[in-house]
């Protein structure tokens, strides 16, 4: 009889094998037809500004009729993804949210946060923008808006994704290439 | 920082470790077991009594607290806003006078969760887990005697700044009711920052409507009464509210043709919105035997920051002159309203905190109820200070850069207001209503305060003239009407006073004043026609009272006054239509009526 602390074991890594292999399946993120999509290469020498949104987080709602005015704003030199970062919501959820929201841009799911981590994001409503040549440039708040959960300005005053977007289509350096958000973490939806 | 890396370093080699199967080296490990922070046993009971009743669906949070799950999508969220005391909302800092409902977590609740996410948000066992919160479905009193509902629901922008919006609701009733408990249903509750009904027994607020049943808007809003009849209940709704119904004997009164305004605060979402309110209503047999008040300290005139000024100091300080039983209390400021505190300096000099704010935000304004009546006896002084923030340091400040802002009505203009619901106490009925006593110190008050203020001489002379002291309340109209010489309400009213003091020659250029500056305004042509008629300059009253007639079709009053003039200048057939007509719309009409026999014997004498 095998010792059962052995036994207990090799359960343990094999259920981390496990783990491991379904995150990798999930790795890319996914359109809303379920097909893996690579933002950067889609964006084909535009810029590309990927906006990570919580359905269940006011302020990320509140937010939609500045992004879909910022895509609008800078559609010849910038490609807009939104990203929805929690795995439990399904196509059609999404589907609807940005029906209600009136959203006219892309949508992909990112059930594993592989976008989120490679563009430093960890909280909704946060932009990651990525150059010409796919380096990211600038990931944080779309402006100052919110000062905190529940408290917002009159309107913002400072403007770091559109000042971003700017820079990184005049080729220039960004001035804070990171300014973290208010709203609702990511990490709460691992 | 090379150490404390290796420390990292080697803790995760060993929670790595025992995933396969050490939990004795742990416990060996770990030299004081503090037991591991669980939602079932630790957090649950906290979340359910405090953050559920919101965070439910079809309530005012955005997103339900109400399951493990839930709790754990927005662990680390929900130990960022309970740390700073974002959430819940409750503004108050502790104080030895308790209100009712205190939406406070402690210390040791907030310690808990930062602890319970810190150590990976763990379920725990399930037989530790409380029963779920029950909530009453629908309306929390039970049916409604009667429901009303906007007559036109409003839409909401997706985007730009709050909105104030006014709903009025006509109470279709034929007698007199006694409320007992108003519930305010707000419609879409996650877009109404809160509610607030006023009574308007007059029907003034319809007026300001652009479409019937559409409302109107505005922050703040101002009724004008005809008679004392003060503001009684504060009638609020905020996220989370459970109507109370009012204290044994203390039922609101409502008459046949009263409105009630919802003074409702929005918050664009993102994407549009339909709200239409509705409020439903409770009845008693019981009319009110107790008479509250709401008292205002307020002192706008002194609010003219300058832009940059950091602590701007606003008081007020008034003198109770009877004995009142404290129940409630509504601080009002805007978005430059940084510390709000008011208090109690009792005859033999203790004070006692009524309530402070220490970092106000306008978004969470309510009204506070105390557990206990608070007793202020007579020559207690209840004072307020405000202090106010219009630097750039202040992000809710609504003009970037900072601008010199001044008391008013619109969101960006600023206020200094305290509501005190007081029950008099300890009078004597036979020297009239207490509550006149209260009002009237109050207007002395303000005029002292601020002998340029307009309002306070207008309400003084008001107060004067509800108490039969005519001489009195004319020279405060005058004092008023010197304020402002184009106000056609003061105008009028002093102009009304002198008639009715017998000084109609002395009324007339006040009168004509009024009419001149409001062409549509009823009162003042109405007034000017009997003024001009007691001096028997009947040619001249007759027009005021024709137009009288115009503005209110429906008024038995100008009917009989119009065919008193017309029988006076020898025109029988018309005045007798005239007091027919008053009699249909009013059969009690005594002028009409006295008049119609004169008329009728004069005519058979013929």
């Amino acid at each position: 009889m095998a010792s059962p602390p052995r036994n207990r074991c090799s359960a343990g890594f094999l259920l981390t094998v496990l783990l491991a292999l379904s995150a990798m399946a999930q790795q890319s993120a996914l359109d809303l037809d379920g097909k893996p999509v690579d933002p950067l290469k889609a964006a084909k020498g535009k810029i590309a500004v990927l906006v990570f949104l919580r359905r269940d987080c006011p302020v990320s709602s509140r937010y939609a009729p500045t992004i879909q005015a910022l895509a609008r704003k800078f559609s010849d030199t910038a490609t807009f993804w939104l990203v929805d970062p929690d795995k439990n919501d399904s196509p059609s959820d999404i589907r609807a949210y940005l029906d209600q929201y009136q959203y006219h841009l892309p949508a992909l799911r990112d059930p594993a946060h592989a976008l989120a981590k490679s563009a430093h994001v960890q909280i909704t409503p946060e932009a990651a923008v990525f150059n010409r040549a796919g380096q990211l440039v600038y990931d944080g708040r779309i402006d100052d808006w919110f000062i905190e959960v529940g408290r917002s300005r009159p309107a913002p005053t400072t403007h770091e994704l559109e000042d971003a977007i700017r820079a990184a289509a005049a080729g220039q350096p960004v001035a804070r290439s990171e300014v973290r958000g208010v709203g609702c973490y990511l990490s709460d939806l691992e | 920082m090379k150490l404390r890396r290796i420390h990292v370093a080697t803790l995760s080699a060993l929670t790595a470790l025992s995933l396969c199967g050490a939990p004795l080296a742990r416990t060996q490990n770990s030299p004081s077991p503090t037991p591991q922070v669980t939602f079932n046993r630790d957090i649950a009971p906290v979340i359910f009594h405090s953050c559920s009743m919101c965070h439910r669906p079809g309530e005012a949070a955005p997103f339900s607290l109400l399951t493990y799950s839930d709790v754990k999508r927005h662990a680390r969220q929900i130990a960022d806003v309970t740390r700073a005391r974002t959430m819940p909302p409750w503004l108050p800092e502790p104080q030895p006078l308790k209100f009712a409902d205190e939406l406070r977590l402690t210390a040791t609740e907030i310690s808990l969760i930062q602890r319970w996410v810190d150590d990976g948000a763990v379920e725990g066992a399930a037989s530790d887990l409380p029963p779920a919160p029950k909530f009453v479905e629908g309306w929390q009193l039970g049916q409604p005697d009667l429901i009303l509902k906007a007559a036109k629901p409003l839409t909401l922008p997706p985007q730009g700044t709050d909105t104030y919006w006014n709903f009025i609701f006509p109470v279709p009733i034929q007698e007199t009711k006694w409320v007992k408990a108003v519930e305010i249903r707000p419609g879409d509750k996650r877009y109404v920052h809160h509610a607030n009904i006023l009574v308007d027994r007059y029907g003034a607020s319809r007026k300001r409507e652009a479409v019937p049943g559409t409302g109107f808007g505005g922050m703040e809003i101002r009724i004008e009464s005809q008679v004392f009849d003060p503001d009684s209940h504060l009638l609020f709704w905020k996220p989370g509210t459970v109507p109370v119904p009012e204290p044994e004997g203390m039922a609101l009164r409502l008459d046949k043709g009263t409105d009630l305004i919802l003074n409702t605060h929005l918050q664009p979402s993102g994407k549009t919105e339909i709200i239409q309110p509705s409020i439903g209503l409770y009845f008693t047999s019981q009319p009110a035997t107790k008479l509250p008040m709401l008292l205002q300290l307020e002192n706008d005139a002194k609010l003219d920051i300058p832009a940059g000024e950091k602590d701007f100091v606003v008081t007020d300080d008034f003198t109770l002159p009877i004995d009142v039983d404290l129940m409630a209390i509504y601080p009002h400021a805007h978005y430059l309203g940084k510390d709000i505190q008011a208090f109690a300096t009792l005859p033999d000099g203790t004070k006692k905190t009524l309530i402070h704010i220490p970092n106000w935000n306008l978004n969470w304004q309510a009204v506070y109820r105390y557990a206990e009546p608070v007793r202020l006896p007579r020559g207690t002084t209840v004072s307020l200070r405000y202090t106010y923030d219009n630097s750039e340091d202040n992000p809710l400040n609504p003009n970037h850069p900072p601008e010199r802002v001044v008391g008013g009505n619109r969101s960006s203009d600023e206020m200094c207001h305290l509501w005190l619901q007081v029950l008099p106490v300890n009078f004597d009925s036979t020297k009239g209503d207490p509550r006149m006593m209260l009002q009237e110190a109050l207007a002395r008050h303000n005029v002292q305060k601020n002998p340029a203020d307009f309002e306070a001489h207008y309400n003084l002379a008001a107060m004067l003239q509800a108490r039969d002291q005519l001489d009195a309340a004319i020279a405060e109209y005058e004092a008023a009407v010197k304020l402002r010489p184009n106000d056609a309400t003061a105008n009028n009213a002093l102009g009304a006073a002198l008639v009715a003091a017998g000084h109609p020659d002395q009324a007339i250029p006040y009168l004509r004043a009024a009419s001149n500056n409001h062409p549509d305004y009823f009162d003042a042509h109405y007034n000017l026609g009997i003024a001009l008629a007691t001096q028997n300059d009947f040619s001249a009253a007759l027009p005021e009272f024709r137009l009288a007639l115009r503005l209110q079709p429906h008024d038995a009053g100008v009917e009989a006054n119009l065919g008193a003039v017309l029988a006076q200048i020898g025109q029988y057939a018309e005045a007798k239509s005239h007091f027919e007509r008053a009699l249909q719309i009013d059969p009690n009409q005594e002028l009409a009526k006295e008049n119609l026999e004169a008329l009728q014997r004069q005519m058979t004498s013929h």
